[in-house]
């Protein structure tokens, strides 16, 4: 469960819903026991149900997402703040890992965190090897980008500058 | 390694799959080679090499939290017979009787043991779940020392074996092969066979007597055309020791190991895990089957 909930933290950051998902995924893991193959990693199988729970959640979350004039405001005053071609601008690594597309973060993640090798990583998030090794790569590279305070800041997501 | 003609230059996938141990020698070789002419690329990787520990140190310290009550009661619910006890229970024993094995050190391990000590979230967080990290050997355990015993003697090229079975005549081979299948035994007080696995591609190069925690144990090794070596580790559990038939990642090397019946033995090997596990499977049937390899109709060593 510690590596379960690890994966977790690194995909949405907040302990609380990190752990939401955690429990999702384990009253799924708990209802689909008998579909386990026990000669299976049960990591593996762990962490695709996870993913699976994860895209399920954005899913839901993006239906149902209320639009706050009050966060709208602050996400433009953040913009204003952002000068945009602030090169010394680097975002702290959380923030830089928040700002990568989820199916790069995926990949990113389970083989740079979790350790998992491309096939792995393949079987949990459902993708063919090839295209975890580019979008690890496109991932890696994105991501040193964003450290490196070299990207543009694209519209309307808030830059958190934990520094 | 020829430095005037070399291979085009590693993209960023490559060199990514370079970093992540994903290339085979031969493509990792290139890329390394690469890297010594040129110093921007290797700084490149050296940056991404940065970014991944940063982001494991980032993330590492979950590992050591406390695990949260309210996860730890949905597990332990359903072993109890909480919400899904019809889905949950009945089924391990199906699915345990029915490949012969038990499914434990597990997530079935783990119910069983947070339901026998259900209602205490503090002491359940405490316990150390058989299923809390299978892919992180315990450096003391004896699948560890299995790991250790194949990357000590599989790169060995003149003596990886005490006893060799694969040189001499194929009379020479034969008593070989019945010397080792007798010594390890005796030493081992097991009946040990020496598995077959012709039909997977690899053959048996000879075995050698280790030392384990309590007792001997014993390595076999097999090679295939290839060269690939795999090892096969046998040694007695202790007494009261829980059947399992795994899957554990120890370093690069995988290992599929089961306990039953007074016998331990774990398939060590760099092989991808689905190949690991059909050669893991054919000596499993064969320890099952009782099956003694017949040397007689081993092809001559060529």
């Amino acid at each position: 469960m510690p590596r379960l909930r690890r994966y977790a933290r690194s995909l949405l950051f907040d302990p609380a819903p990190a752990d939401d998902l955690v429990q999702s995924t384990l009253e799924r893991a708990l209802s689909h026991w008998h579909q386990f193959d026990q000669r299976r990693d049960m990591l593996v199988w762990l962490l695709s149900i996870a993913h699976n729970a994860f895209l399920d959640q954005r899913r839901r979350d993006h239906r149902l997402s209320i639009v706050d004039p009050a966060q709208i405001e602050a996400q433009v005053d953040a913009q204003r703040a952002d000068p945009g071609a602030d090169v010394g601008l680097r975002l702290d690594l959380s923030a830089a890992l928040s700002r990568l597309p989820p199916e790069q973060r995926e990949p990113l993640l389970l083989v740079g965190v979790e350790q998992l090798s491309y096939a792995e990583c393949a079987e949990a998030l459902g993708i063919p090897i090839g295209t975890v090794m580019s979008r690890v790569s496109r991932g890696r590279a994105a991501l040193r980008e964003h450290l490196d305070g070299r990207s543009r800041p694209d519209g309307v997501r808030t830059l958190r500058r934990v520094i | 390694m020829n430095t005037t003609t070399f291979p085009d230059p590693p993209d960023d996938e490559r060199l990514s799959a370079w970093l992540d141990g994903e290339l085979d020698a031969t493509a990792r070789a290139e890329v390394d080679a690469w890297l010594r002419e040129h110093p921007e690329d290797a700084a490149r990787a050296r940056l991404w090499a940065a970014d991944r520990d940063a982001l494991r140190a980032r993330f590492d310290p979950v590992l050591d939290e406390p695990i949260p009550p309210a996860l730890l009661q949905t597990v332990a619910q359903a072993g109890r017979g909480g919400p899904a006890p019809a889905l949950v229970q009945p089924v391990w024993r199906r699915v345990a009787v029915a490949a012969g094995l038990l499914v434990t050190g597990a997530l079935v391990g783990g119910l069983a043991g947070v339901a026998a000590l259900s209602g205490d979230p503090a002491r359940l967080a405490t316990l150390p779940l058989p299923w809390v990290d299978p892919s992180q050997p315990r450096s003391g355990s004896w699948t560890h020392r299995a790991a250790v015993a194949h990357a000590v003697y599989a790169p060995e090229v003149r003596h990886p074996v005490e006893v060799n079975v694969a040189a001499g005549s194929a009379t020479e081979q034969r008593a070989q092969e019945e010397h080792l299948a007798r010594w390890l035994s005796k030493r081992l007080d097991l009946p040990v066979r020496l598995y077959d696995l012709r039909a997977q591609g690899f053959e048996l190069v000879g075995g050698r007597l280790l030392p384990d925690a309590a007792g001997p144990s014993a390595q076999l090794m097999y090679q295939n055309g290839a060269g690939q070596r795999i090892t096969l580790y046998l040694r007695k559990p202790e007494a009261g020791a829980a059947a399992a038939f795994r899957f554990q990642r120890d370093g690069e090397l995988n290992l599929f190991y089961w306990v039953e019946d007074g016998f331990g033995c774990a398939l060590v090997g760099k092989l991808p895990r689905e190949q690991l596990l059909a050669l893991a499977e054919a000596i499993y049937k064969q320890v099952e089957d009782g099956i003694r390899p017949t040397p007689a109709t081993k092809a001559p060593a060529s």
